[in-house]
């Protein structure tokens, strides 16, 4: 079973490779990476943080292109220009087709963010080396930039997930382009309305905050992957067992929704 | 070999818009060493039936077996080569990779796949351009290629839709030879076309079908008498009419 997702997987990673239009996002990506070289001069103090902010950013809209113009496109190109026949043709299953479709793409987005992290931790070296006052940039901790990517990459895998179930339940690459954005958003609001409803006294006893909680299940708090700003702060234990709670919710939440895209994928006829 | 027992598919509806069954009770089946061709005009219900015999689409009500065993049963895929109607290739890849794919997932030897992938290759004009893309290939090339894949596996069952469609006439002669050749070797083939003079020279079985329904199933020459035709495109033509007559009268 796993070499036969894999071996789709393969493909997938083949394709993508050779897709002219990821090189061009990899090269702007670099470009604009590159480009923190030219702008700390201008940031006043704290330029660690600011060009942490800066690289990683970076990283996450490269992701978040990846996951919108090309993710989204393989699964309708899939079923549009019917490969998905020539695929299934073949003695695979459509989880295998699912998984194998998921693992190439995730495989992608690694090599992406890996590409990324380690021009970004070169730029990040070079631009500590240059600035002469220590306190503008006291720390560039290799272990927190590891973790930072590793919290992208998490959201990214969440969303490539999501991509997968929306892309069985509805067909064309817009629609699913759009629910994609629309969860996304979802995603990052949450956790404000919850703020803003935990803030207003005596709102408990409708039992919205509960449910907002139980929302979180389905559209997860992305920014509990969000660590950017530990880049130029030391190592803490504590935090690492929180995240690694976090891994673990995050593991059990690629499962669910990959079990899902794989019975919608089962029950549907193919275009 | 192939077992299609009162088949109904209706796809889903538009809106506000009844869809039209595209199978109605369609029965056939298909012994070992056989080769069916399975005709009818645009919307006959053709594809659908293909699409249900590699599990693309599942039906409202009946059966198909394949081998015995249930469509969507995937044991007896390593059985089956199948050729879509239109090359549908990921942009990017070449020959060589979807090889691999094929073989990798059929189960056979590097070994083995890498052979056999290199005579197929060599038989069917394509060893030159074997590293190139597929989407630079003509449409004969692609349809060249679709047939390398789906012979990898040496199978015992050949499902083929529309194998001649877009071909200039060497390139329908060359496919045509080639499943001749397969039919001597004994292997089972199902295959629909509209292009029926090759449908005459191939075939041991005849399904006619018309907007979902069956018309005609058996031996060619049973239509030809019925019909009282000299060739299958005459004797189809004869059928239909009568089939509408008979329906405009009723």
């Amino acid at each position: 079973m796993l070499r036969k997702i894999w071996s789709l997987a393969e493909l997938v990673i083949i394709d993508g490779l050779r897709r002219h239009a990821l090189m061009g996002l990899v090269l702007l990506a670099f470009g604009l990476e590159a480009g923190g070289l030219l702008f700390f001069d201008f940031i006043p103090r704290d330029i660690g943080r600011a060009s942490a902010d800066f690289i990683l950013s970076i990283g996450w809209l490269t992701g978040f292109l990846f996951l919108l113009f090309h993710a989204v496109q393989v699964m309708a190109w899939n079923e549009g220009r019917r490969t998905v026949h020539t695929l299934l043709a073949r003695p695979i299953s459509r989880t295998q087709y699912v998984l194998g479709t998921f693992l190439g793409l995730a495989t992608l987005l690694i090599l992406l963010n890996g590409i990324l992290g380690l021009l970004g931790y070169g730029i990040l070296s070079l631009i500590q080396n240059s600035v002469k006052l220590g306190g503008y940039f006291p720390q560039l901790s290799l272990v927190h930039y590891l973790l930072s990517w590793t919290g992208l990459f998490c959201i990214e895998l969440m969303i490539l997930a999501v991509i997968l179930l929306f892309s069985g339940l509805v067909r064309g690459g817009f629609p699913v382009l759009l629910l994609t954005v629309s969860y996304y958003l979802i995603c990052t609001g949450l956790p404000v309305v919850r703020n803003a409803f935990i803030a207003k006294p005596g709102n408990d006893t409708l039992h919205i905050d509960s449910t907002l909680q139980w929302l979180t299940a389905i559209f997860p708090d992305f920014s509990r992957f969000d660590f950017k700003a530990l880049v130029t702060s030391e190592p803490s234990g504590i935090f690492l067992q929180h995240f690694s709670t976090d891994l673990l919710l995050m593991v059990l939440y690629l499962t669910g929704i990959l079990w899902a895209a794989s019975i919608v994928y089962q029950h549907r006829d193919l275009q | 070999m192939i077992t299609f027992e009162n088949v109904w598919k209706k796809y889903s509806k538009e809106l506000f818009r009844p869809a039209p069954a595209a199978l109605q009770e369609v029965s056939f089946s298909l012994q070992q060493g056989q080769t069916l061709g399975l005709i009818g005009a645009n919307g006959a219900g053709k594809s659908t039936s293909i699409r249900l015999l590699m599990d693309f689409i599942r039906p409202d009500k009946g059966a198909i077996r394949l081998f015995g065993l249930p469509a969507s049963n995937l044991s007896q895929r390593n059985q089956i080569g199948y050729l879509p109607e239109t090359a549908s290739f990921p942009a990017n890849l070449t020959v060589l990779d979807l090889l691999r794919f094929t073989g990798a997932t059929c189960g056979l030897p590097a070994k083995t796949s890498k052979e056999r992938g290199e005579q197929l290759l060599r038989e069917l004009g394509l060893w030159e351009a074997r590293s190139k893309r597929l989407s630079t290939y003509s449409k004969g090339m692609q349809q060249r290629a679709n047939f390398v894949l789906a012979l990898l596996n040496d199978p015992q069952l050949l499902i083929l839709d529309e194998p001649m469609s877009g071909l200039d006439p060497l390139g329908r002669g060359q496919i045509i030879g080639l499943i001749q050749r397969l039919k001597q070797e004994g292997k089972t083939i199902l295959f629909c076309s509209h292009i029926l003079g090759d449908v005459d020279r191939l075939v041991d079985q005849l399904l006619v079908l018309h907007k979902g329904r069956t018309l005609f199933n058996g031996a060619p020459a049973t239509l030809l008498a019925a019909e009282n035709a000299s060739n299958i495109e005459t004797a189809f033509l004869s059928l239909i009419n009568h089939h509408l007559s008979e329906h405009y009268a009723a």
